[in-house]
């Protein structure tokens, strides 16, 4: 939000061109590193610790892309007993199962094992409470 | 070769998507205000659920059959369709977005179709999750006929040859076709012209004759030689609305002036995105004409203004004056809208010699407007007169999230 309003300083120079000005490189920005393509990329929150054994934890951020297949040990997003889970995808003996903390579904349970979509990364805020307010409460925060 | 993606019962699939409980059962979406049925899965269609029919008419058959109701959630179509028209542009050397649900692309140059077409609807599937189905054909109007066919196949159907053209219209009804309306659909009845087939072996002349110059392309497009070209139908706007229903009637002059000033001043947003002010701005007002019982009352006037604008306050300012005189007692309005017309780029502004112009002014605040309302988000900032409780604002009981669009709606997983 900062930025769009930061764009109207470096437009007014009242007095020298900045010699820096034909170097410009575009400042780092993390959305270009956790996101590959935006159309097929959606947001999920982690509820509860059912990862917590991959370090995944409550209220982490996930960022899933669709256009990936799922391979052995690949983060997933599955829907099983009308909910969306967080699962690590396996295959043993050529069967596909789906793991957590909860317990494991194998593909022999379902018709197919209903998987919406790829986890690819996981944002979380490591700031202690007492830092997590005013301009830094939505870091990582719904 | 022109290919026709249509998402299929698109608001029911980006409904579902976030709901995959509701795989293979029936979802119907209603319009603005929860009205009429707007969109419907298979499964509801296959309960006799009809396009347009109203809520109130179809309530027992959704009670019956355990139709699952959806209010329409633009925020969340607009960005699935976003999604898919975005993957469908990797695919095609030109798109040309169609409406919300469907776009043409253009296939020239490339080669093996019978088996680039499934590898779209494929990627489409996979990347957003939305169902597409692919006609493909050498001229818009047959692609068109192929989308439809394809729905019954397995979702892509490619016309490259005759035979598989021939093939494709002889059972095709001509009120299924592409740009037969009912006027046409009157002609052909009357000749006992059924299918495209027949339609088809019609002398040209007689196209000409009785259809126009749509009538000769129509005859072309057929019979497989393009007479429509890309981005072509689209019409250059001439006037800009925004019009809605009200939740419950408006009898008072004061609620009334609110949901106008909402409105107005969303025409005003309209307007500046577009870069254009407008000359004219027509302020309307209905009643319910479904209730005989009610006086009716349908008033409209169009204001002229002295300079064009698309500053929120002009427009603001405008329409609520115009709907205080177009305002009766007694009277039961259910729905209110503005239209601007005489629209002229924003870089051409004519000055008046008869009246100050501070428009240098109101533009800078309209520019403040939009920049914190971008970033802050809608209505953040905005005119008092819009009011805070809005009761009068569209019912949508029914309306699932911005599960794509807002931080507080993405979806928990355990």
């Amino acid at each position: 939000m900062i930025r769009a309003f930061e764009k109207r300083a470096e437009q007014k120079i009242s007095g020298f061109q900045s010699p820096a000005a034909d170097y410009l490189e575009g400042r780092l920005d993390i959305a270009g590193r956790l996101v590959v393509d935006p159309h097929s990329t959606f947001y999920f929150q982690m509820k509860g610790e059912a990862m917590s054994s991959v370090s995944i934890h409550d209220g982490d951020i996930l960022i899933i892309d669709r256009s990936l297949s799922p391979k052995n040990g690949t983060t997933v997003i599955a829907f099983i007993d009308g909910n969306f889970s967080c699962r690590i995808y396996q295959v043993i003996n050529s069967i596909p199962q789906l793991k957590n903390d909860t317990g494991t579904i194998y593909q022999t349970e379902m018709d197919t094992l209903q998987i919406w979509g790829v986890v690819t990364s996981v944002c979380r805020n490591v700031l202690p409470k007492s830092l997590k307010t005013g301009k830094c409460r939505h870091v990582c925060a719904l | 070769m022109f290919a026709l993606c249509d998402c299929n019962n698109f608001y029911a699939s980006a409904e579902r998507l976030f709901r995959p409980e509701l795989t293979g059962k029936p979802i119907v979406v209603l319009s603005n205000n929860d009205g009429c049925v707007i969109a419907r899965s298979e499964e509801a269609k296959a309960f006799g659920i009809k396009m347009g029919d109203p809520e109130f008419l179809v309530r027992d058959l959704i009670k019956k059959y355990h139709i699952h109701v959806f209010s329409s959630n633009y925020v969340l179509y607009g960005d699935m369709s976003e999604r898919v028209m975005n993957q469908l542009g990797r695919w095609f050397p030109r798109l040309d977005v169609y409406s919300i649900d469907e776009a043409f692309g253009w296939l020239g140059g490339i080669r093996n179709l019978e088996s680039y077409a499934p590898k779209i609807r494929n990627a489409v599937i996979q990347n957003t999750g939305i169902p597409v189905s692919i006609g493909v054909a050498p001229t818009k109007t047959l692609a068109k006929l192929a989308n439809k066919l394809a729905k019954k196949h397995n979702g892509v159907l490619v016309l490259d040859t005759d035979e598989k053209i021939s093939d494709a219209v002889r059972d095709f009804p001509v009120h299924d076709l592409w740009g037969v309306g009912r006027q046409y659909y009157k002609k052909f009845e009357a000749l006992k012209i059924e299918t495209v087939a027949q339609l088809r072996e019609m002398p040209e002349m007689w196209f000409k004759q009785n259809m126009t110059i749509m009538g000769q392309r129509m005859y072309n497009e057929l019979w497989g030689r393009p007479a429509i070209p890309l981005d072509e139908i689209r019409e250059t706007t001439k006037g800009i609305t925004v019009s809605r229903s009200f939740r419950n009637y408006i009898e008072s002059p004061e609620i009334l002036a609110e949901a106008l000033a909402l409105y107005a001043s969303r025409l005003a947003e309209k307007l500046r995105a577009q870069k254009l002010r407008c000359v004219y701005l027509q302020v309307f007002l209905y009643t319910n004409k479904n209730r005989e019982d009610h006086p009716q009352h349908f008033p409209s006037h169009t204001h002229k203004l002295l300079i064009a604008s698309n500053s929120t306050t002009d427009l603001v300012g405008i329409a609520v004056k115009v709907s205080q005189k177009l305002f009766r007692y007694g009277i039961k309005y259910r729905k209110a809208g503005v239209i601007a017309t005489g629209l002229i780029p924003e870089s051409e502004l004519q000055l008046n010699m008869f009246s100050d112009h501070d428009g240098g002014k109101k533009d800078t605040v309209s520019a403040v407007l939009d920049r914190l309302n971008l970033a802050y988000g809608r209505g953040t900032l905005r005119m008092a007169t819009e009011g805070y409780e809005k009761k009068w604002r569209l019912k949508h009981e029914y309306l699932s999230k911005g599960y794509t669009t807002r931080w507080s709606d993405i979806i928990q997983v355990i």
